[in-house]
């Protein structure tokens, strides 16, 4: 147990988390590229989302740059970007043939940057994706090293679809699988819940009614997750 | 050259086979006015083949030289004998920037020193060939060649079945075993300096196909005279050897250099006492100094009481005085190292300098000649590559790994090193180079 380093289990955390951050934003993207054909501005319930500012111009303007500006925090090219980074340093325990798959997708986008279907052009990055999680459980022997990537992803899936409103039934799934990943977290190492802020999030998530209430308490809760608490003597 | 063309239709495309070592991520980093750049390692489809032949007496010549240079970082670090006898005037020893005086008497696991040799030789058009230097520090580049071999097979099987060629792939395994050979029990680590060194690809591919800990300096600690590193759970375990791909002077801030920030403080300490095998030794960078290099050949003769194998290009040290007279009446001709430069700097080709430059690079021999090694120019063979779906021809030299673990071993392959400029010598990547593969055949 715990022969990883320090440093690896946060990398592994952070690959989890921007991998999932960037197939989410695809994703929710893909649904806003739809919604937008026909309207001027249509993606203005986008931002309203995640609290961001309307600096776009236009529809297009807003897709470009959501998709494609490494600049942009936001971007799916940036989070792309992130968990190459966290990859890259964890070949050793993911493989170069997961890490591979963070390469197609990289090299995917930049082909659809330049391609006239950019919705067309980024469709394979669905099964990329898929590819690079079949990779890394095939790869990852050791199930705490498995386990730590997949709070990563669980936590990041789990705050963007609160964000952005997702029915209770799904939500409720998620944060099951949520605290598995949790349970088999031993105590005394990072990514050990906080005892406060699950207990806050169970009771948020308990119910529909409380879900539509508290919303915006869920997030913050999740972003203090692995908190460590205070000793009082 | 018959032969070469023949395998080029055999391989097949660079493309496909660059495409896979592009989904591969097989890169390396320049830094360029303070920027880092991560670049895709060019590959040329086309292999260097070296025949049976040839290979079996490159791999005498190249263990035997090998063995010869441990002898001599032994010899260094304690009784000094070379340099009582005679053969090595002691300037070339003490005042070289690899020897370190630190690692005076400390005597590595099983006597090793350069476990891990990188030698590069380039092949005369006489099929003659030569050794240019030695690399006994950090030599790196064996991972190109090896997962650009498993990606060719992909894109040309029929090449591997058409042709006796030796796989490979073996390296790790052979790489496992010479860190084995020195582990003092311990997990088996790969120091790094981190994502944005050069060769942080192959640290990291190494490290994978190791079964090592990829670790960085501030990872690591020293407690009680044994190494560890921070485990995720608040623990700690033990590395009995380290690959560090990081220079001598940036081993242990106690040793070397107190202002500096990176190092494991007592490293060397734990090390002395035997407690972790450092692979490559510390200190080896005397050994493989330019100017060393000339006295290689006698060191064979010394140590072994053997006739080298394979020659030296043709050297002269201007610290001699019948070699100054030469490389002063023969400038324009000769080719000009700064012993303390490496990557493809500091070498100087005289015919290429105007005449006033040349006088000034005279003036600087005169006022510096242990610092300088003229050499007379291998007119080497060059090799063909696809340039814009054309066969051109380019300068080409070729590193050899030479593992010493229980035994000495020469890997059957080594990176082919090219220059992309028609004009050009310099095969180095830093500078624009590309890689091919290096087929060794069976029969």
């Amino acid at each position: 147990m715990g022969t990883i380093s320090l440093e690896h289990s946060d990398r592994l955390y952070w690959l989890g988390r921007y991998t999932e951050r960037f197939f989410t934003t695809m994703k929710a993207l893909g649904r806003q590229f739809d919604k937008m054909i026909g309207t001027e501005h249509g993606y203005t319930d986008y931002l309203n989302c995640f609290g961001l500012p309307d600096i776009y111009t236009d529809n297009r303007d807003f897709i470009r740059r959501l998709l494609f500006d490494k600049n942009n925090a936001n971007s799916a090219a940036y989070s792309l970007e992130r968990a190459y980074d966290n990859g890259i340093v964890l070949r050793e325990e993911i493989s170069t043939d997961s890490l591979s798959f963070l390469q197609m997708a990289i090299d995917t986008m930049y082909k659809a940057q330049q391609s006239s279907n950019v919705r067309l052009a980024l469709l394979p990055l669905e099964d990329i994706v898929y590819s690079f999680w079949g990779s890394i459980n095939e790869h990852i022997y050791d199930d705490e090293i498995r386990n730590i990537i997949y709070i990563g992803k669980t936590v990041e899936r789990l705050d963007m679809y609160i964000r952005m409103k997702y029915p209770f039934n799904i939500v409720e799934k998620e944060f099951v699988r949520l605290l598995k990943n949790l349970n088999r977290v031993p105590k005394g190492t990072p990514y050990r819940y906080s005892t406060k802020y699950l207990s806050d999030l169970v009771e948020i998530l308990g119910t529909e009614e409380d879900y539509m209430k508290d919303a915006e308490k869920a997030v913050d809760s999740l972003g203090h997750l692995f908190e460590t608490e205070e000793v009082f003597v | 050259m018959t032969q070469q063309v023949q395998f080029t239709k055999a391989v097949g495309n660079a493309s496909e086979i660059n495409e896979l070592l592009r989904r591969y991520g097989v890169k390396f980093g320049i830094y360029k006015n303070g920027v880092f750049n991560e670049q895709f390692f060019p590959f040329d489809p086309i292999p260097r083949v070296i025949t049976a032949e040839d290979f079996q007496s490159m791999e005498k010549g190249l263990a035997q030289r090998v063995k010869a240079l441990n002898e001599f970082l032994f010899d260094i670090y304690h009784e000094k004998k070379i340099v009582h006898d005679g053969i090595i005037p002691e300037d070339f020893i003490y005042i070289s920037k690899g020897y370190l005086a630190e690692c005076e008497g400390i005597t590595p696991k099983n006597n090793v020193y350069s476990h891990i040799s990188g030698i590069d030789l380039v092949q005369a058009k006489n099929g003659e060939w030569y050794i240019l230097e030695d690399n006994l520090r950090i030599p790196s580049g064996a991972s190109y060649p090896l997962i650009a071999r498993d990606l060719t097979r992909i894109a040309a099987p029929q090449a591997f079945e058409e042709n006796p060629i030796i796989d490979n792939r073996g390296y790790a395994e052979l790489l496992k075993e010479t860190m084995e050979n020195v582990n003092c029990g311990g997990a088996r680590a790969i120091l790094t300096p981190g994502r944005y060194n050069a060769a942080y690809f192959e640290h990291s591919y190494l490290a994978e196909l190791t079964d090592s800990v990829l670790v960085q300096n501030d990872e690591l600690f020293v407690e009680d005279n044994i190494l560890y590193y921070h485990t995720y759970s608040g623990g700690k375990s033990r590395i009995g050897v380290l690959y560090r791909r990081i220079a001598d002077e940036y081993l242990d801030p106690l040793t070397f250099l107190p202002e500096s920030l990176i190092g494991i403080p007592n490293l060397m300490e734990a090390y002395r006492s035997g407690n972790v095998g450092i692979i490559n030794a510390p200190g080896n960078g005397v050994a493989d100094d330019k100017g060393i290099y000339y006295f290689v050949p006698k060191m064979i003769k010394y140590y072994l009481g053997e006739e080298p194998i394979l020659k030296n290009a043709p050297t002269y040290l201007p610290f001699y005085e019948e070699d100054m007279k030469y490389v002063m009446e023969h400038l324009d001709k000769l080719v000009i190292k700064d012993v303390a430069e490496a990557g493809g700097y500091g070498v100087v080709f005289g015919s290429k300098l105007t005449k006033e430059k040349l006088e000034e690079f005279r003036k600087t021999i005169i006022a510096e000649p242990r610092r300088f090694i003229a050499q007379e120019v291998i007119d080497f063979l060059d090799l063909p590559i696809i340039e814009d779906n054309e066969t051109v021809m380019r300068k080409a030299d070729l590193r050899a790994f030479v593992l010493s673990g229980a035994e000495t071993k020469v890997w059957a392959s080594g990176l082919t090193r090219f220059s992309r400029n028609p004009d050009s010598f310099v095969v180095n990547s830093s500078q624009g180079g590309g890689f091919k593969d290096t087929w060794v055949l069976s029969r």
